[in-house]
């Protein structure tokens, strides 16, 4: 079998052919072409040519030729998520959110005031997640914010994934919007269910995001409907979990110039001794932190808190007013190169900010509890501590062979509130060095189990 | 009305599990809707899960004796967080000590809870109380 894998990057449009037998694997061209921000069609189609010269449109159409293709949409779909209880529909909808690619951009909880709504109106995401309650469950908010809603001038797509009692009231009081209806996030208090969820926060994606940018017309020209480019790697985190042995615990870091994105696969079993808090979290998860990156969020990345920047700086050897100055101009000018030996210390440092942080706050904490039966560690969130790999992915990483991850980890052991971060404490790092990942993830679109396995064997040690 | 909804957990820092799972299968054999938080439920936990579900009770657990610390200011922080109507119950080993059972009542009805219940209660008629409870409170 024949596929071709294209990833419309928001720098770079990406794409490689690949032949297929069994769990083999051979990569027989590979191309990169600037993305073409105006029209994402030009791009493509150079991509296209050059990893198939000839009739690759055709070839497809007669299906010949396999074709996937993936698109960052700019740097991530923008959603706002609106949920009742911050920490529990609110931390669906966040999920749901980030597993299908999205950016978070605001995020509401019980009842939206007039100014929530003026915020909204003012900066609309390209959709609003709306959920809250579960099935049979409350109903008081989530129609009070429909009903503001609909009064209010929102302008975006609408998806409702609340409970499901009160769907057609929604639907009625949101006629003249612009709605998807989707299962509700958490039909029951215990058993959340972001994937409706995030289904349809795709198919929005294709349907409405998708015009106006030229992936219309690749659509139009190969029959052949993009996805996110996070959605389709937080489904090849899954295939590399359930496929590959010895890969059933693993981490996933791409550090980018707006948005630092961590997957993580594990096992959620408790340690003895340990009572889990909270909702059950999935096998696989994704987080994107839109503050910390190497050029756009550069600034703001610097700005870390005194202790964890000092210690930056100390490891890259550089003083604090050189790092804000070259922080400062790599957000002003994000093609800024790094050509000598301290601006290369620059992009490691911040490289070692965004790991340190965004690993940070992907993960679970511990927290001891005294009882008359002795201490207790209550666990909210993921325990990563036992994960035993970890893969730098995206082109810095990939690239950045001394680059290693676990200094910058080491010293994140506890909280600003004193509780135990559940961080990899001794593992493996693997890179991608040649940004095969988004590729390989739309390859697992077509066959998950060679893709996996493939994106395995090739990593860098 | 459909079927009655409560929030069911072991509130602080209590391990104890068993029982927990015994109550939760009593009140859903009489027709209950039971939530269950099982072990060491902060009070937000219990007042997040109800306001979610639309639960018209809470149930509150507490075997180890730090009951009294424990449940103290369940009723203000519902009141705090809109559920103004909601029906508060707790039972267990509330107290340490020999304590009249009717003193250990008195203080905790005194904190808000609408019914106090001993270890040894039988759990269906706390089934039939709390069906009472939930309709006058509609």
């Amino acid at each position: 079998m024949k596929v071709v894998a294209i990833d419309i990057g928001s720098t770079w449009t990406k794409g490689a052919a690949f032949s297929v037998a069994g769990d083999e694997v051979e990569l027989l061209a590979r191309a990169t072409h600037p993305t073409t921000v105006a029209n994402l069609a030009d791009g493509f189609f150079e991509v296209l040519q050059t990893v198939v010269p000839d009739d690759a449109i055709g070839r497809i159409r007669r299906g010949e030729l396999r074709l996937h293709y993936s698109s960052s949409a700019k740097g991530g779909l923008a959603v706002a998520a609106l949920g009742l209880v911050p920490e529990v529909t609110l931390e669906i909808g966040k999920l749901a959110a980030q597993s299908a690619g999205a950016k978070l951009t605001q995020v509401f909880a019980y009842r939206l005031t007039r100014a929530d709504l003026a915020r909204l109106e003012e900066m609309p995401p390209d959709i609003l997640l709306f959920a809250g309650g579960t099935d049979g469950g409350n109903t008081r908010y989530v129609l009070a914010n429909a009903e503001a809603i609909a009064a209010s001038a929102l302008d975006c797509e609408i998806i409702y994934a609340g409970n499901r009692d009160v769907a057609d009231e929604v639907a009625a009081l949101l006629a003249g919007k612009r709605l998807t209806l989707a299962a509700n996030l958490l039909p029951a208090f215990n058993e959340p269910d972001p994937e409706p969820a995030r289904e349809a926060i795709r198919a929005v994606f294709l349907r409405a995001i998708v015009r106006g940018k030229g992936l219309d017309r690749i659509v139009e020209a190969t029959g052949v409907e993009p996805l996110p480019t996070p959605y389709a790697m937080l489904d090849y985190v899954e295939a590399i979990r359930t496929q590959v042995p010895g890969w059933e615990a693993f981490m996933l870091l791409d550090v980018g110039g707006a948005t630092t994105d961590v997957y993580s696969a594990c096992d959620s079993t408790a340690e003895p001794g340990v009572v889990v808090r909270g909702l059950p979290e999935p096998p696989v998860r994704r987080t994107v932190e839109g503050d910390l990156g190497l050029r756009v969020s550069a600034a703001v990345t610097a700005q870390a808190e005194p202790a964890t920047l000092d210690a930056a700086l100390t490891r890259a050897g550089l003083s604090a007013e050189v790092f804000a100055e070259a922080a400062q101009r790599r957000a002003a000018s994000p093609e800024i190169l790094a050509d000598s030996e301290a601006e290369r210390w620059v992009d490691i440092a911040l490289a070692g900010l965004c790991v340190a942080q965004a690993c940070e706050r992907h993960t679970g904490r511990h927290q001891p509890v005294h009882t008359p039966e002795g201490e207790v560690r209550v666990q909210t969130g993921r325990n990563l501590k036992t994960v035993g790999k970890v893969i730098g992915s995206g082109g810095w990483l990939g690239r950045q062979a001394d680059f290693d991850p676990r200094p910058w980890l080491a010293g994140r052991v506890l909280d600003a509130r004193g509780r135990q971060v559940l961080l990899p404490r001794r593992f493996d790092y693997y890179r991608d060095e040649d940004n095969l990942f988004p590729l390989l993830a739309n390859l697992a679109r077509a066959c998950p189990r060679a893709a996996a396995r493939a994106g395995v064997a090739r990593l860098k040690q | 009305m459909s079927q009655p909804t409560a929030v069911l957990g072991v509130i602080g820092s209590d391990c104890h599990a068993v029982g927990n799972k015994i109550i939760e299968f009593a009140l859903s054999q009489a027709g209950i809707h039971v939530v269950n938080l099982g072990v060491m439920v902060s009070q937000d936990e219990f007042i997040d899960a109800a306001i979610e579900t639309g639960a018209q009770a809470i149930l509150v657990s507490s075997i180890y004796g730090h009951g009294e610390i424990d449940c103290n200011g369940l009723r203000g922080r519902c009141m705090e967080r809109g559920l103004d109507h909601i029906v508060l119950y707790v039972g267990g080993n509330l107290v340490i000590g020999k304590r009249e059972f009717g003193e250990v009542e008195h203080l905790f009805k005194e904190m808000g809870y609408d019914r106090v219940f001993p270890p040894t209660v039988d759990l269906s008629n706390v089934a039939q109380c709390l069906k009472q409870d939930i309709a006058a409170a509609a």
